[in-house]
């Protein structure tokens, strides 16, 4: 067996990033299709200013995480009614506020801890009490989307329809702001905040690229996320670079790669024709 | 049945008022077209008949307990939503809680559209979509049925069909119906009543007076 597979700190990182790649897709599906794509970058953001707050007052810091991107995503979700139709400029405002909280917290050097180490993650340095904490989410996640799996896709789809079917689309969508929020902030210890959006993100816009339906996309998301995610701690631990870094250039060069494909496969069908 | 009485609506809930007392009963066998000019107030007249507004003044008494909508598709239809045919439908049985999986069928006959289950939404014209969201409607057995310019995109030899299962749903299911039209010709051969909304206020008239009564005689009155 390869020495990676041997380590145990590397089980804990595999085991972790498999509950994350199913994670991060399942969330990051109805958000990209809400085009509310960079609604994980504002509550990562969020939760940074957060973990500095536990980190000055000598909190959990991801326990500050979660009440963190608990209120911010509250405060989307509230400021939604405000802004019907920019709803990019909501994520403006609070991922505004939130980099100006974290970087006055941080920045008055009175924050005791590293504040680093939720910036790029660390992957391989999971605990037990991260295993546990992540399986945990991930099996609230999978019981909650199960649990509202049509009222969510009904309404990333047809919101007004949704409403007129007397879907109750304020309490859905705050239960599943805080679902995002506590994705979030258990994710960023491990991925870190500025690599978590692509997470969200960039499986879902590969997985696009095949127009299939629903729950095909679905499982598109989590297979390239999946992939992604294993191909990015093996490599990352053989080159030594931070590991969310390299997730997230990998799930990049996937979605160019299979644009590309896709691109050369309908030329060759035209041609061919 | 619904019944609306002396309602006013603006959208800061101050004059001067978009809808000026309205008063309509819609009733169970009606099939109502709303008319009027563009910014007449016709969508928000159904926004506040589904209860997405409230009025500013008076009341609208909705006793239907199920209602079906059609949006305008358009406005409401994100063509790259990675969605197919079943999956709506059945997202929406399941959502109304509906046990007979045998209802999408049924409801996808009704609309000619069998054999299209597996297709995206998103993939399909103009009027096999707007075909598919009454066939979503319809899947709820609505007492109502609530649409928003069901013709609208939609070529002439679909719009045909669309009106012909509107107007059966209506006259063979007693299902009554509301819908903004753009289409004159359409309203006035299908429906039962016709809504003219004009400078804020509404005036309700057979289709076959319509023309007498609204236009005028020489074509000169006020715009449909």
């Amino acid at each position: 067996m390869p020495e990676i597979f041997q380590l145990s700190f590397m089980r804990n990182a595999f085991l972790v990033s498999a509950m994350i790649s199913v994670l991060c897709p399942l969330i990051g599906i109805f958000l990209v299709l809400r085009r509310y794509s960079l609604m994980g970058d504002t509550l990562a953001h969020a939760s940074l200013a957060g973990v500095a707050a536990g980190l000055l007052f000598g909190a959990n810091p991801i326990f500050a995480a979660f009440a963190a991107t608990a209120v911010a995503g509250v405060v989307i979700e509230l400021l939604r009614n405000f802004y019907k139709k920019y709803a990019e400029l909501i994520l403006a405002v609070v991922l505004s506020l939130s980099v100006g909280l974290a970087i006055t917290l941080i920045s008055s050097g009175k924050v005791a801890g590293d504040v680093n180490s939720y910036l790029f993650g660390s992957v391989l340095l999971v605990t037990k009490y991260d295993l546990y904490a992540v399986a945990a989410l991930t099996a609230v996640s999978l019981f909650v989307v199960g649990l509202l799996y049509n009222q969510l896709v009904f309404i990333s789809f047809d919101e007004e329809g949704a409403r007129a079917a007397r879907v109750k689309i304020r309490l859905i969508n705050l239960v599943f702001a805080l679902l995002v929020a506590a994705t979030v902030s258990v994710c960023i210890q491990i991925v870190g905040v500025l690599v978590l959006s692509s997470l969200i993100a960039l499986p879902v816009a590969t997985a696009l690229q095949f127009r299939r339906g629903f729950r095909a996309t679905l499982a598109l998301s989590v297979l390239f996320s999946f992939v992604d995610i294993m191909l990015g701690i093996v490599v990352s631990y053989y080159i030594g670079a931070a590991t969310g870094g390299v997730i997230a250039l990998l799930s990049a060069t996937t979605l160019i790669l299979v644009i590309a494909v896709r691109q050369a496969a309908s030329k060759i069908g035209k041609w061919v024709r | 049945m619904i019944e609306i009485k002396n309602l006013y609506f603006s959208y800061d809930n101050k004059a001067p008022y978009l809808l000026n007392n309205l008063n309509l009963t819609v009733g169970k066998e009606d099939y109502i077209s709303v008319l009027g000019d563009n910014g007449s107030g016709k969508t928000t007249l159904i926004k506040l008949i589904l209860g997405f507004l409230e009025p500013s003044k008076g009341e609208i008494v909705n006793s239907f307990r199920r209602v079906g909508y059609v949006p305008q598709r358009i406005e409401s239809l994100n063509a790259q939503f990675p969605i197919t045919v079943y999956e709506m439908l059945d997202t929406y049985r399941k959502v109304l809680k509906i046990k007979d999986r045998g209802s999408i069928e049924k409801c996808l006959d009704l609309v000619m559209m069998r054999g299209f289950e597996g297709s995206l939404v998103g993939n399909l014209s103009g009027g096999q979509a707007q075909r598919v969201f009454i066939a979503r409607a319809l899947l709820g057995e609505p007492e109502l049925l609530v649409l928003d310019e069901p013709s609208s995109g939609v070529d002439n030899a679909s719009q045909a069909e669309i009106y012909s299962i509107i107007r059966r749903a209506n006259r063979e299911k007693g299902i009554a119906v509301v819908s903004v039209e753009h289409n004159l010709k359409a309203a006035c051969d299908n429906s039962t009543l016709i809504y003219h909304l004009h400078e804020a206020h509404g005036h309700l008239c057979r289709p076959e007076d319509y023309i007498s009564e609204i236009i005028g005689p020489a074509g000169g009155g006020k715009d449909a």
